[in-house]
């Protein structure tokens, strides 16, 4: 099991790395980017944790809005603790996507997509229309307690960090293989005697309860939420991070979101070239490097030993 | 608000012509679903492109050559035709011919064209929503409803080129070759099919399909770089109402997501008509996962 092990490592080696650097670093727009990037990494491993089992599921940026609102009714409405917020995010989410996935996992491959699509989109929708949740314009003043406000880039990271820590462990133990093995073929998955549609209900839920969680987090790093910021194409950058980072492994997700964030960032402001050269990104890396850079960079490596060698 | 008799005529009229568009723009992306197994989110892209060029190039050509509306706007649609067909062949070349029967890939590509045509529409043709003058003064009468004549003309012209496209599938060869490649891949190929060649056909006469509806909507409504994104999204509910890949099913799907949308948004607001299709197509799953006409993916 080397390979669980340099996957620990990475993990782990990134996340103290950037703990290390927003504990020492003050520079507010430098801390606000990698607050940025590992919730943009939770979205992408949270996406990539479905396509285990061969589903692409879109509805994780609905799950994700759902923690955000969650949190914002909480701190802004309720007057709850923070941590409740944080929690109540990812069991909203829990629930909800039980639901959904109780019904929708029926379906299988493209239907399951456009339906996840229609779903995320349909969420929006209501936000928009509940004038309890501030309708278009959302809901403002999300903070986190007074006092723990310096400390919000290291929280979010830790608590990102586990997020995908716990996604990455339910990969590497049986359970993941038991996804990989529906991914490949679930007929013969069925034949032995394991129940594909719960297997697949638990592999969308645990997925659920980190997008929650994460975005109850994202309501307090943005202070304001509104409809707008949890469309599809939350999900859908997602995938392209996934995509471009390299889909064969966790690490190559995380590296996609942060690259695709800065980029972004640098991009802002810019107009219709903005779309220009987000969309161009995505495309060239589809076209040059179809199994990602996290993919193309091991393939090097393997050349070079093996020229080596 | 009681549903009188010409109230509902209205109505039915009103779903007949969203409809007609619906129809066509949800069987182009059917239509590649079905032979190429890529489901194209820049589908959206053709049909605002051909919008885009109708409003960018027909004030010129009235200015220019002051013939009368309707024939530049034909003469702007055969263009607008032309300029979709080209894009749509460079992209299949270029991209999506490497992604075939891949749904993941060819989704985050599609994607990325989507985000990469809209920026560059937006830098040609600008933000500012356009306006196409009227093709045709005046009303009809239609079974008691009331219809502006252009769109009586736009409305014909959606529903024959659905019949024809119908009968293109149904009848000629390379109908036949289409159904067949959709239906079995690797038999249709055993039987000298070429797939690669069939599928670029499919993905022509889809943007093809974009390029007529997004051609019709133009007299219509205001036209923006993100015009498609809202036609997408509703295409998507209709094609699984329908069926992936089912062109009888598109066709039923997009005349009842018209119904809805008609009936629901006179009597309630048309955001709620959307959350009702949602719940529409979440009760169709419950009964049948497959659609309405479509056949269960194994």
């Amino acid at each position: 099991m080397t390979g669980n092990k340099t996957g620990w490592f990475v993990t782990a080696a990134i996340t103290a790395a950037l703990l290390g650097y927003t504990l020492v670093g003050d520079d507010e727009y430098t801390q606000h980017l990698l607050m940025w990037s590992a919730l943009n990494a939770v979205l992408a491993v949270g996406l990539r944790f479905m396509l285990l089992v061969g589903e692409t599921n879109i509805a994780t940026g609905a799950f994700y809005g759902m923690g955000a609102y969650v949190a914002a009714v909480f701190t802004t409405k309720w007057n709850l603790p923070f941590p409740l917020a944080l929690l109540a995010g990812g069991v909203l989410a829990v629930g909800v996507g039980a639901l959904f996935g109780v019904i929708t996992l029926r379906t299988k491959g493209p239907y399951f997509m456009l339906i996840s699509f229609a779903f995320t989109e349909v969420v929006r929708l209501i936000y928009t229309r509940v004038e309890w949740l501030g309708g278009n314009s959302g809901i403002i003043g999300v903070f986190p307690p007074q006092g723990l406000d310096p400390y919000m880039p290291a929280l979010t990271i830790l608590l990102c960090g586990a997020l995908i820590l716990m996604m990455y462990l339910c990969e590497a133990s049986n359970l993941g293989r038991v996804f990989q093995a529906i991914e490949n073929n679930d007929a013969i998955v069925e034949t032995v005697g394991i129940d594909v549609m719960h297997v697949k209900l638990l592999c969308l839920v645990i997925a659920a309860f980190a997008l929650g969680v994460a975005g109850a987090n994202h309501a307090f790093v943005y202070n304001v939420i509104s409809p707008g910021d949890f469309s599809y194409l939350v999900p859908v950058f997602a995938l392209a991070y996934v995509k471009i980072g390299g889909d064969n492994h966790v690490a190559g997700s995380i590296l996609g979101a942060v690259l695709l964030t800065v980029l972004a960032q640098a991009l802002q402001g810019a107009g219709a070239l903005q779309h220009i050269l987000f969309g161009g990104a995505i495309i060239a890396s589809m076209l040059v490097l179809p199994d990602g850079i996290w993919g193309g960079v091991g393939r090097l490596l393997r050349k070079a030993r093996g020229g080596a060698a | 608000m009681a549903l009188s008799v010409g109230l509902f005529a209205q109505l039915l009229v009103n779903t007949l012509q969203i409809g007609a568009v619906y129809v066509l723009f949800a069987l182009g992306l059917t239509l590649v679903f079905g032979v190429m197994k890529v489901i194209n989110f820049a589908h959206g892209q053709f049909f605002t492109l051909a919008a885009l060029v109708i409003a960018a190039t027909m004030p010129e050509f009235t200015a220019r050559f002051g013939m009368p509306a309707w024939l530049d706007y034909f003469v702007c649609f055969g263009l607008a035709f032309i300029i979709v067909g080209i894009l749509g062949a460079v992209l299949y070349f270029v991209g999506f011919e490497r992604y075939l029967r891949d749904l993941v890939g060819s989704f985050i590509l599609s994607v990325g064209l989507l985000l990469f045509l809209e920026g560059i529409y937006l830098w040609l043709f600008g933000g500012a929503p356009r306006v196409v003058p009227k093709l045709l003064e005046g009303q009809v009468s239609l079974a008691g409803g009331a219809m502006e004549s252009q769109r009586l003309v736009i409305c014909a012209i959606a529903l024959a080129a659905t019949a024809a496209l119908y009968q293109l599938v149904a009848k000629t060869r390379m109908g036949k070759a289409l159904r067949a490649v959709a239906e079995d891949r690797e038999a249709a190929m055993l039987q000298g099919i070429r797939y690669r060649r069939i599928s670029f056909y499919g993905f022509m006469i889809g943007s093809g399909l974009a390029a007529i509806s997004g051609g019709l909507i133009a007299p219509l409504t205001a036209i923006t770089p993100a015009l498609g994104n809202d036609y997408l999204a509703k295409a998507f509910i209709i094609i699984i109402i329908g069926g992936l890949g089912s062109i009888p099913g598109a066709i039923l799907g997009g005349f009842l997501i018209a119904a809805v949308e008609s009936f629901a948004g006179y009597f309630l607001d048309l955001s709620y008509a959307t959350i009702a299709m949602f719940v529409l197509v979440m009760v169709f799953l419950l009964v049948r996962p497959q659609g309405i006409l479509g056949v269960a993916e194994r």
